[in-house]
């Protein structure tokens, strides 16, 4: 089989799912916009330190959002057991992880496609291709991260607890660099371009590393 | 006494060894004054705990290509003490820095990368935990603790863009006195030394607790009720 088609035909189930019953994405989309209005409050934001505050914000809610969404990602399986079927058949348990992740970074990035312009009405902040180029990046690594740990927590007892205290430490390369990459393209302080350069180091590395790892986490 | 009680009190007199060479042979600095005795520790204990989470790394590569229990139990083992020693680091390091940079806590690499190493790890014990004990508890955990040994040195390297408080290697640099020098050493043997008692305790915890669930299993086979036939 090849692995290929398995991972888009992975990608494409779980997407045509989520489009039939149209749960994560409109969820997701109110509980970033409530992520703004408590940043709003939190931190009494005006025009003049909006623009410190707002990357501070945007990762956040991305952050949490991603929590959400990968949390989500084996519940159709766990509900049907149908990973196990999944798994039975010749296709590599690579490939089908692989499928998983592409469909979960799909349905992120549309949730940042509510994210950023509402973070630009809100907080006033310029919406360039420079930040929307750094939040994609970041959400490459993170997903192959929140994906891998998603299905590591499946099986487990207590997953909603353990899903952000595995994910959080190893997202916090992403954050730092995505973070300092945001802030430059914002016009804080800082290198635009090293900050990208790590950014695709570290999702060079992550994507690697889970792709290896995926074989253990899944095979059973 | 058994064997591992000899060890543990071996370990324990090795501490109070260095404890004597900390307070009484190594001199007091002269610009911070009694409290840079800290650094004997703080230092050994973080080395030790590196040396734990190898063990955690190198358990949990073996335990994937093999299966070994044996594997397992050492990263179980390094675990619970790895985090015991990121602790002691941490809380010295704390102690440490209140007086002299005037605060408890800065977000600088070296302190971010050791507070997220604490937090993988703490992870890790948590994971084994809630997972129900064998095989997949074992196999995912090897997961996390080889993930969470690479995430360490990237975050370390990530915020190194924010200005460094915390100072470089003083030991490799030839910048100490040679008795602060041999007190660090001595020091550091010793609680390496502990660090392997307390991980050969542990190992011998985790193979008797193996060894329970093993036979409440077989109680459990052994006295389940007959299957009924339906009347």
């Amino acid at each position: 089989m090849n692995p290929v088609r398995v991972a888009i035909a992975v990608a494409r189930k779980d997407l045509k799912s989520e489009w039939r019953t149209r749960e994560l994405v409109p969820a997701l989309a109110q509980f970033v916009v409530l992520a703004l209005l408590i940043g709003n409050f939190g931190f009494q934001v005006d025009t003049h330190n909006a623009s410190a505050i707002a990357p501070g914000i945007l990762w956040l809610a991305l952050v949490f959002a991603g929590l959400v969404a990968f949390g989500r990602t084996f519940a159709a399986e766990r509900e049907q057991a149908s990973l196990e079927a999944m798994l039975m058949t010749p296709a590599s348990p690579v490939a089908i992880f692989a499928g998983k992740a592409i469909a979960a970074t799909v349905l992120l990035v549309l949730c940042e496609v509510v994210l950023l312009p509402a973070l630009t009405l809100f907080f006033g902040t310029p919406l360039s291709g420079d930040v929307v180029a750094a939040v994609l990046l970041a959400t490459v690594g993170m997903a192959a991260l929140g994906v891998l740990f998603a299905a590591i927590v499946a099986r487990v007892r207590a997953r909603e607890l353990l899903l952000p205290l595995l994910t959080l430490p190893l997202w916090i390369p992403f954050i730092v660099a995505g973070g300092q990459a945001v802030q430059s393209a914002m016009g804080l302080p800082g290198s635009y371009q090293e900050a990208m350069g790590l950014l695709l180091d570290f999702d060079i590395l992550f994507v690697v590393l889970t792709s290896l790892a995926a074989r253990f986490v899944l095979d059973e | 006494m058994s064997r591992h009680e000899r060890w543990a009190a071996g370990a324990v007199a090795l501490m109070l060894v260095a404890g004597a060479a900390i307070f009484l042979y190594a001199p007091t600095d002269y610009l911070q004054g009694p409290v840079q005795r800290i650094f004997y520790l703080h230092v050994s204990s973080a080395i030790a705990a590196y040396g734990c989470f190898t063990v955690v790394l190198i358990g949990g590569l073996v335990y994937l290509r093999r299966e070994s229990l044996v594997a397992d139990r050492f990263a179980r083992a390094g675990a619970v003490v790895g985090v015991v020693f990121t602790t002691v680091t941490l809380v010295m390091g704390m102690l440490w820095a209140k007086p002299i940079w005037g605060t408890y806590w800065t977000w600088d690499a070296r302190l971010t990368s050791t507070l997220v190493l604490w937090m993988i790890y703490a992870g890790y014990l948590l994971v084994r935990r809630l997972a129900d004990p064998g095989r997949q508890a074992a196999r995912i955990a090897a997961v996390v603790g080889i993930f969470g040994f690479v995430d360490v040195p990237v975050v370390h390297f990530s915020v190194t863009w924010w200005r460094t408080q915390h100072p470089g290697p003083v030991v490799v640099n030839d910048a100490l006195p040679p008795e602060m020098l041999a007190t660090f050493l001595l020091t550091m043997a010793c609680t390496l030394a502990l660090a392997a008692v307390l991980i050969a305790i542990r190992y011998r915890i985790e193979t008797l607790s193996d060894e329970r669930m093993h036979m409440a299993e077989e109680v459990k086979v052994m006295t389940a009720p007959e299957p009924r036939m339906a009347p």
